[in-house]
């Protein structure tokens, strides 16, 4: 069975535009001019059970819109939504009890009240049975070892500690559909390493599906196969990581640093036929080379032949590079 | 000046976007003053008057009164009670303005906002069928101009001063809506305050409230002649006059606090 | 059933939130107080100048005013949703409301709870006691129940008006400033309707059915026998208005679900 079934998805929205300065604003009093914003355009994709899916964009891109559809917030314009075998806007509060849901910038803990008195009420909430809970969370909390903040109340703990009891707190009911909209937003290094090494276990241990959606691309490389890559509303990209990276980001960069200003044309001319693209550099020494596979040796050696040279890095592609050009570039078709 | 200027377009600009506003404040004003006019005539009675007040002078100071609130009401204190949790203050004080003057203006423009878009239509609605009675003497209209925009000043300054005491005291939610309350029955929107017993009105003859809306609010009924007219606004410009000396001593407090505590 | 247990889930929360902030309980109790003490000595001074209002004796308008403060105090300990509009669409809580297995209006409701507000029903209380006595009225043991019913009716009616205007906030974009001017018109509940022009009198009794808070079903116990029909009205009328406010609150989370806005 399919976690998640999307076909030809699309929501509209109606904009006020208001009008600029004071006169406008009083025109805008008696009559109102609105403008439809397609936030989510015609798209359609699958979610294996099990998988754990990164869902990126720009901002405005339509990724909240489509998180918000697919956990009943919000009521599709047109199309098809079938999420753990229902209809997520219909049957709302039957459907919500088999998904989870963590907002990164909104807390579902209560401020004041200590950690473990908020899980309460949500076992409440979603009705689960003391012995099932005591089984499943006693792991959850283990895993993401926040036992000692327990005890404390939520507007004491640090950002970190927090999101790790967001995170347990949308465990609570053990849901085998786990959304996550910007998970590790403003989190540290540590943190961040933390909450992934968790998600991981999760879905080994209870094989819940995952849709993260994140700026941070490290999020999606250590935690995501697929990615859904999403632009003005339209999936640009659906396919694996591996391929996104063979397809965009073959060849290398290489930061030459000479002894001396250089500029771009005479470096063009010194690679011609070796299909490089230069870069200016941080300085006014530092140029940076866009290699294609296999190309490096050739390209070095050729300025090294040439010119003096301080320093030579060569740096892998970044996925973060990947798919800034992506973007750059306009849609692909993985 | 332009600063100030721009501030109060801008106060403008966001109290028009609160558009539902707008059309059922009027409505509501209306309710609000029919209902205190039948309460009045009920307790009226058949006498023609209390305490050298006639029904119909009643009627025009509670309509009249309740105007004058749309337009020196202001929410100031509890703006700077926010900025001050939240911080915002020290941001605002790097500001090349005065931070309370600001807040003034901002309070200025909302009132004219309201004084012109919802207090000015809502009295011609109500005046479609009560009966209000107002003067014909320009002289009466332009002493209550006056004694009105002294209202706004008196009472923004007893905002401003309960706003800065909040450098002081944190968590006053509760003390500041007090004040509200107390402004509301001692200013004389509620009750004109000939109406209290005697040592009552003596002893708010010590407190600015009465001020704030009782002093208009006579002036426009005429139920101030002459020197109690020019008496009343001397009462306000001394109060405006000496509220200044305690904002000014807790405000350079305040300011010596924040630097040494960062905020 | 399950329901109530969440219920009284939410209520232990609350009791522990509310206990870290002792002070400000007070505060704010004694803010409340003064908010009703100004309606109480507006009472007493124009009852200076005058012996009755309408024929309406000073004792008897107090016991109304009482009466008025029990299901107030009830309505603001339980549907008190005025900041409903910044906390819940501006801040977009409303999103977090929705991804729970439970009627949304029904969270919120517990979510925002005062119980403090209950306090509010002490000086009613004593209120009343105070008019009572100096209107020597009998009661019965059955009036007792009577009151609860006319006490839960009145709450419901403020409920159902004020859940009425909350939703609002689901259809315009625009903040607004109703609500704190609706306080004002409730309270003209609390004065003798027969006062009022006939259109007040029909707003207060059908449009915004202020006077089953306060007149009508005080008068049950004033034994003022030509009301009886409105006071029995009141837990009917409450039932319709608070059913209404769910209709409504339904539509406009349909509404909000359609524009997310």
């Amino acid at each position: 069975m399919n976690a998640i079934e999307v076909e030809e998805l699309r929501k509209e929205f109606k904009v006020h535009k208001s009008r600029s300065g004071l006169v406008g604003a009083f025109r805008d009093l008696w009559t109102r001019r609105y403008m439809t914003v397609r936030a989510v355009d015609g798209i359609s994709f699958t979610v294996k059970q099990g998988e754990m899916v990164g869902y990126i964009g720009e901002n405005g891109a339509g990724k909240s819109t489509t998180i918000k559809m697919l956990t009943g917030i919000l009521t599709p314009t047109s199309g098809r939504i079938i999420v753990n075998g229902m209809n997520p806007h219909k049957e709302r509060e039957k459907f919500v009890r088999t998904i989870g849901v963590v907002f990164g910038q909104r807390s579902q803990l209560w401020w004041d009240i200590a950690v473990q008195e908020s899980f309460r009420l949500l076992k409440k909430v979603y009705r689960v049975p003391d012995e099932q809970y005591a089984r499943h969370m006693s792991e959850v909390i283990e895993m993401l070892e926040i036992g000692p903040l327990l005890d404390k109340p939520v507007r004491k703990l640090s950002l970190g500690q927090r999101m790790r009891c967001e995170l347990a707190a949308a465990l609570i009911h053990n849901p085998p559909l786990l959304f996550l909209d910007e998970p590790t937003i403003g989190l540290d290094v540590l943190v961040k390493l933390n909450i992934r090494q968790f998600l991981k276990q999760l879905n080994e241990r209870y094989g819940t599906t995952i849709l993260l959606t994140t700026h941070d691309m490290s999020d999606i490389e250590a935690l995501c196969e697929r990615v859904i890559m999403l632009d003005e509303g339209k999936i640009i990209y659906d396919g694996s990581l591996e391929q996104l990276k063979e397809k965009w980001g073959q060849g290398k960069r290489v930061a030459f640093t000479f002894a001396e200003g250089k500029d771009a044309s005479i470096l063009q001319e010194l690679t011609a036929g070796l299909d490089v693209v230069w870069k200016k550099g941080e300085q006014s020494n530092v140029w940076v080379a866009h290699v294609p596979s296999g190309g490096v040796p050739e390209v070095v050696s050729r300025v090294a032949a040439r010119y003096a040279l301080q320093d030579i890095r060569i740096h892998e592609v970044s996925t973060e590079e990947i798919v800034r050009n992506i973007y750059e570039e306009g849609a692909v078709h993985g | 000046m332009d600063k100030y200027v721009e501030m109060i377009r801008i106060r403008f600009l966001m109290m028009l976007a609160y558009r539902t506003n707008y059309y059922t404040g009027i409505l509501i004003y209306a309710i609000n003053i029919a209902a205190y006019y039948f309460l009045w005539a009920a307790i009226y009675g058949d006498k023609p008057s209390m305490q050298g007040i006639s029904l119909g002078q009643m009627t025009t100071y509670v309509a009249i009164s309740w105007l004058s609130r749309a337009f020196y009401f202001n929410n100031i204190d509890r703006e700077i009670a926010m900025e001050i949790r939240d911080g915002k203050v020290a941001t605002e004080l790097i500001r090349p303005y005065s931070y309370l003057g600001m807040k003034a203006v901002q309070g200025l423009g909302e009132g004219l906002f309201r004084l012109f878009f919802l207090s000015l239509p809502g009295l011609l609605v109500v005046s479609l069928f009560l009966p209000l009675q107002f003067p014909e003497n320009a002289h009466t209209w332009l002493s209550f101009s006056l004694s009105l925009l002294l209202s706004f000043v008196i009472y923004s300054e007893l905002n401003l001063l309960a706003g800065v005491v909040t450098f002081f005291t944190f968590r006053n939610e509760g003390l500041l809506r007090a004040k509200r309350f107390i402004i509301d029955l001692f200013s004389g929107l509620i009750l004109p305050v000939s109406f209290y017993p005697d040592w009552a009105q003596r002893l708010m003859d010590y407190f600015p409230f009465q001020a704030i809306s009782y002093i208009p609010s006579m002036i426009i009924t005429e139920s101030f002649q002459g020197a109690d007219v020019r008496d009343g606004l001397i009462v306000q410009v001394a109060w405006c006059a000496l509220l200044l000396l305690p904002i000014g001593l807790l405000w350079r407090m305040a300011k010596k606090r924040l630097v040494v505590q960062g905020g | 059933m399950f329901y109530i247990s969440v219920f009284f889930q939410y209520m232990a929360q609350y009791m522990k939130t509310k206990l870290q902030y002792r002070t400000d309980l007070l505060i704010e109790w004694l803010s409340d107080f003064m908010a009703q003490a100004v309606n109480l000595v507006f009472l007493l001074v124009v009852f200076g100048h005058t012996p009755l209002l309408h024929g309406w004796t000073r004792d008897e308008i107090l016991f109304i005013y009482g009466f008025f403060l029990v299901p107030y105090a009830v309505f603001g300990a339980f549907f008190n949703l005025w900041d409903f509009n910044e906390r819940y669409i501006v801040q977009g809580e409303m999103d977090r409301v929705l991804t729970r297995p439970v009627h949304s209006l029904f969270q919120i409701i517990l979510e925002r709870m005062e119980l403090e507000s209950l306090l509010g029903a002490i000086p009613g209380l004593i209120i009343m006691a105070y008019a009572s006595v100096r209107l020597s009225l009998t009661f019965h043991w059955y009036d007792f129940f009577i009151f609860i019913l006319l006490v839960i009716g009145g709450a419901f009616i403020y409920a159902g008006i004020f859940i009425s205007l909350a939703t609002i906030s689901f259809f315009a974009d625009a903040r607004t400033s109703i609500m704190p001017m609706m306080y004002n018109i409730s309270s003209y509940g609390r004065y003798p309707i027969d006062i009022y022009h006939r259109v007040i009198r029909y707003i207060l009794t059908w449009v915004l059915p202020f006077a089953f808070v306060g007149v009508y079903p005080a008068s049950y116990f004033l034994n003022k026998q030509e009301w009886y029909d409105y006071a029995f009205m009141t837990p009917v009328v409450g039932a319709l208005f608070f059913a209404i406010a769910i209709m409504l609150w339904n539509a406009g989370v349909r509404r909000y679900r359609g524009t997310g806005s």
